[in-house]
């Protein structure tokens, strides 16, 4: 499958996806995980480049995959929100997250394939300088990560300390349990 | 050294020995009026278009190791590496085929409402899939650089296969999440 195509049917995801009913968790659930899978396509984007040699391949890529992470922190702040509000029955407000969160994943469709509002753009670069200066690696008093992740990277074990952070903050804990919905 | 031979040697047979049946062809429901089912069949379709890149990757990989010499500083990041690659190629793997084995489910579904939820099951393990897949190309990506002596690509490809590996790991978290908030549905009823 050429890169068109996996890119048009992942635009096709995206696109489709929107139209899913607001204010599901489980579809919004489903949302998060496709976020995440366009940052690992990000990412793989980024090695093609590296590989390849190509320096403005890189550096596009990188923008596209920044991006793409951007649009997937959106999209938990809008995933805490939107449980937030259903939890305390604000309906309104829950939908509002639920849309929030459509939109995010529209924005890391795009930014996958090369469509990055300037403000967003400049807004990434912002938040890489403050934490460059700020010599930043997550809240003090994060909650132990329990997460397991295999390569040492600052930047996503700030991801997932603010991640189980909001989990922590909201008193909800996934579960894991059998799914057999007959 | 002979460590890191032993886990390569592991890691590498555990690659060839997990086999995926070849992509069978998928029957493409039609009658959804929500376009879920639609789109949880070409999340499959796509994840085995990955899975299939993936194992081109791992049988060009398996070339490549041997350029690699023993004693080069860089085994032991080859040797992470393909352990993080073997345990992503078996993720895709099952993942693929419980994505289709909820896919075959949704036609014999009672209610639209349980094959949405069937097809939106299929449709993120089809995403694990796809992002398992990813993360075998990449290490395999990491490993083509050090055959070649690549040495400038490393740290680019060494750090976007750090945050490959912890999106993937956000995506199986999801999916864990969707299938917990789906079992509740029907728990609570």
């Amino acid at each position: 499958m050429t890169k068109f195509s996996t890119l048009l049917l992942t635009a096709t995801l995206g696109s489709v996806a929107l139209t899913a009913n607001a204010a599901d968790p489980a579809v919004a659930a489903g949302d998060l995980a496709e976020i995440a899978s366009l940052s690992v396509q990000a990412k793989s984007a980024l090695t093609d480049a590296a590989l390849a040699g190509d320096v403005d391949a890189i550096a596009e890529a990188g923008k596209r995959s920044d991006a793409v992470d951007a649009a997937m922190a959106q999209a938990q702040e809008a995933f805490l929100a939107m449980e937030r509000a259903i939890e305390s029955g604000e309906q309104d407000v829950a939908d509002s997250a639920a849309e929030e969160l459509k939109a995010a994943l529209e924005n890391a469709v795009d930014a996958l394939g090369g469509v990055i509002p300037e403000e967003v753009q400049q807004a990434i670069e912002d938040w890489k300088s403050d934490r460059k200066n700020a010599g930043a690696k997550g809240r003090p008093d994060d909650p132990v990560n329990v997460y397991e992740v295999p390569w040492d990277s600052a930047r996503m074990k700030d991801f997932y300390q603010n991640n189980f952070a909001n989990f922590w903050e909201s008193g909800v804990l996934p579960q894991d349990k059998e799914t057999t919905p007959e | 050294m002979i460590k890191n031979s032993f886990i390569v040697g592991t890691a590498v047979a555990l690659l060839c020995g997990t086999g995926v049946r070849p992509a069978e062809a998928q029957e493409v429901k039609t009658s959804s009026t929500t376009g879920i089912v639609e789109v949880s069949q070409v999340a499959i379709t796509n994840a085995e278009a990955e899975v299939e890149k993936a194992r081109a990757a791992i049988e060009k990989g398996k070339q490549l190791l041997t350029l690699i010499p023993e004693d080069s500083p860089l085994m032991p990041d080859v040797a992470q590496v393909i352990e993080a690659a073997s345990e992503n190629w078996k993720i895709a793997v099952d993942s693929l085929n419980g994505a289709k084995e909820s896919a075959s489910k949704i036609s014999t579904a009672s209610n639209a409402s349980i094959a949405d939820d069937y097809a939106l099951l299929a449709k993120v393990n089809a995403g694990v899939a796809l992002s398992g897949a990813k993360v075998v190309q990449i290490a395999l990506t990491y490993i083509e650089a050090i055959a070649a002596e690549q040495t400038e690509s490393l740290e680019i490809i060494r750090t976007a296969m750090q945050d490959a590996l912890a999106s993937c790991s956000q995506v199986q978290f999801n999916y864990e999440r969707v299938k917990s908030l789906i079992a509740q549905k029907y728990s609570s009823k």
